[in-house]
């Protein structure tokens, strides 16, 4: 059985994400995932075992800590170093339309497998958009309430109250999120191929001509070649 | 077994804080300085280090008497219902046989819910042991029969200890007495706020008079967090996780009897 599609360095590739974005990625998947196994420690009942891992119920505080702060560097990274690619990141997303509309609608059909045909996509589909701006959102409640949590004696009591609602709603709706994504950018056989974006940096040309025709056309199509010379 | 009781009544307090000294020497705890902040109180709160306080609290009612000072023996109220020991995340707090909560130090990991949830903000966060700390009602004493370090030393038996049931009767009786005596106001605190509280007190006023809150609630963050998110929405996650399983098979199924997709993707 197939896991990740395929790698085809015999096809032509275009680049979809470049080192910044690539370093920030897998930098905060690592981080949300040791911040995720060291919170549910706390927020599930009879985790005993889990907590083991990271040397007991103190240990798995600190790994979290520890992983907090290398998580909010990561994102001042993003910030510091490819505030160019955010913007055009946001101004993807802001381009929202019909098109990711009838995507979204769609997609559960396409999720199991079933041969649908989408409209044309920008360089974020649909789903990838609403993933855009749900789980960093729920990123930045997370580091926001959490720090809350950290240091409770400067913040008001009530900012404190609020803030463990918030880091476990954030928590439960980014990691819903992440499930669902993490799998449909690795085993889904129609997306896995955007693994290759995130980890080496580019794709194949026919799968971005397929999956992100308007993205295609614009960044590597005939016009946007006239446009470079 | 029967409820056993601290009770204090304000009346018969003269503030000389012997209590909290008390508290200090037998629970061994370190000074805490506090610069001085311009009234006899000596502490603004309890701390890591100060499970117990007396506070003094000015009223300036009447324009024509003078400053009127009520003071109050401030510490954990030992709920009934205690809203700490529902949050505790390690599930450290409990309470004796006799209505004392209590906290198992060895599992607390210092994460302070605890003092949020409390509605009287009473649990503190010790640093240098990285735990949040209260006051014990002295449980190692009374269960050696003694009765605890605060009621020992009240000197004017303004603090009582014994069976809540007994302590209750007196307290009425106090308050009555009170009531036709030049405090029309005189109350009972702890008798039902917060469907009980294990510490009595005997009011010459209305509570806020003594910066209790009249009717005390646990903060609404607090059972919202507790009552819905904790135990109901963590089941998006295996839903999540569930639908990707499913997706993982039926991609896989639904490949083989169409045919692989084609080169690149879909059709
Ligand atoms: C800057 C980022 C973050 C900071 C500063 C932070 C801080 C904290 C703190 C101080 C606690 C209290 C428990 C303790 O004292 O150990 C906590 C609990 C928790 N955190 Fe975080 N955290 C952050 C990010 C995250 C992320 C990314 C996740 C998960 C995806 C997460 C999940 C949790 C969970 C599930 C709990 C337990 C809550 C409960 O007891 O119900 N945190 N966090
Ligand atoms: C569990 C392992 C993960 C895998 C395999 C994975 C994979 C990917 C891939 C392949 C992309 C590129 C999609 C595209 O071509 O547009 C991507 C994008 C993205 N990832 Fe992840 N990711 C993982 C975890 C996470 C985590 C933990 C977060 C955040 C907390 C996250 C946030 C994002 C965001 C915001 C994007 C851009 C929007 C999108 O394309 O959906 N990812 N990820
Ligand atoms: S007063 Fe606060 S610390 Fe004491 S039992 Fe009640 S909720 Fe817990
Ligand atoms: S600080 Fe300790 S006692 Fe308080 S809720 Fe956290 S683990 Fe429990």
């Amino acid at each position: 059985m197939q896991w990740v599609p395929e790698y085809r360095d015999d096809i032509n590739r275009v680049e979809r994400f470049n080192a910044v974005a690539r370093i920030t990625h897998w930098g905060h998947t690592v981080t949300f995932i040791l911040c995720l196994f060291t919170g549910l420690v706390l927020f599930c009942d009879g985790m005993d075992w889990l907590a083991t891992i990271f040397g007991g119920y103190a240990g798995a505080g600190l790994v979290h800590r520890i992983a907090a702060v290398l998580l909010t560097l990561f994102i001042a990274f993003f910030v510091l170093f490819d505030f160019k690619g955010i913007i055009s990141w946001v101004k993807d997303l802001l381009r929202f339309g019909m098109n990711d509309i009838i995507f979204v609608m769609k997609f559960p059909l396409d999720f199991l497998g079933l041969p649908v045909k989408m409209p044309p996509q920008t360089r974020f589909n649909g789903g990838e958009k609403g993933n855009s701006m749900l789980t960093p959102t729920c990123v930045i409640f997370l580091v926001l309430s959490g720090y809350i949590m950290w240091f409770p004696a400067i913040f008001p009591a009530g900012l404190v109250r609020v803030a463990y609602p918030t880091h476990d709603i954030a928590m439960v709706f980014a990691t819903f999120m992440v499930c669902m994504h993490g799998y449909l950018g690795s085993f889904h056989p129609g997306s896995g191929e955007s693994f290759w974006g995130m980890w080496k940096g580019t794709v194949r040309e026919d799968w971005a001509k397929h999956h992100h025709p308007i993205w295609y056309e614009e960044a590597y199509g005939e016009k946007a070649d006239a446009e470079k010379e | 077994m029967a409820r056993k009781t601290n009770l204090y009544d304000v009346s018969k307090c003269i503030a000389c804080r012997a209590c909290q000294v008390a508290c200090k020497d037998w629970n061994q705890l370190p000074a805490v300085i506090e610069p001085f902040k311009g009234n006899y109180q000596t502490h603004k709160d309890t701390n890591g280090d100060t499970y117990t306080i007396v506070k003094f609290i000015e009223h300036e009612d009447d324009p024509a008497a003078d400053v009127q000072w009520n003071f109050l023996k401030y510490q954990c109220m030992h709920c009934f219902e205690p809203a700490c020991m529902d949050v505790c995340p390690r599930k450290c707090i409990y309470i004796n046989d006799w209505g004392a909560v209590l906290k198992d130090y060895d599992n607390c990991i210092g994460c302070q819910y605890c003092s949020y949830a409390c509605p009287f903000h009473i649990p503190k966060y010790r640093k240098r042991q990285d735990i949040v700390t209260k006051c014990t009602l002295c449980y190692e004493r009374v269960e050696e029969g003694l009765t605890p370090a605060c009621v020992r030393t009240c000197p004017t038996d303004a603090l009582q200890f014994g069976d809540r049931d007994e302590l209750m009767q007196y307290a009425e009786e106090r308050v009555k007495f009170l009531r036709v005596n030049g405090f029309p106001n005189a109350t009972i605190y702890g008798k039902f706020e917060l469907g009980g509280l294990n510490m009595l007190y005997v009011l010459t006023d209305s509570p806020d008079k003594f910066d209790l809150p009249v009717d005390p609630k646990v903060p609404g963050q607090i059972p919202f967090w507790q009552n819905w998110v904790q135990p109901y929405l963590g089941w998006l996650i295996p839903l999540a996780l569930l639908g990707s399983a499913t997706s993982f098979v039926t991609t896989r199924i639904l490949a083989n009897k169409h045919g692989e997709h084609g080169e690149g993707g879909h059709e």
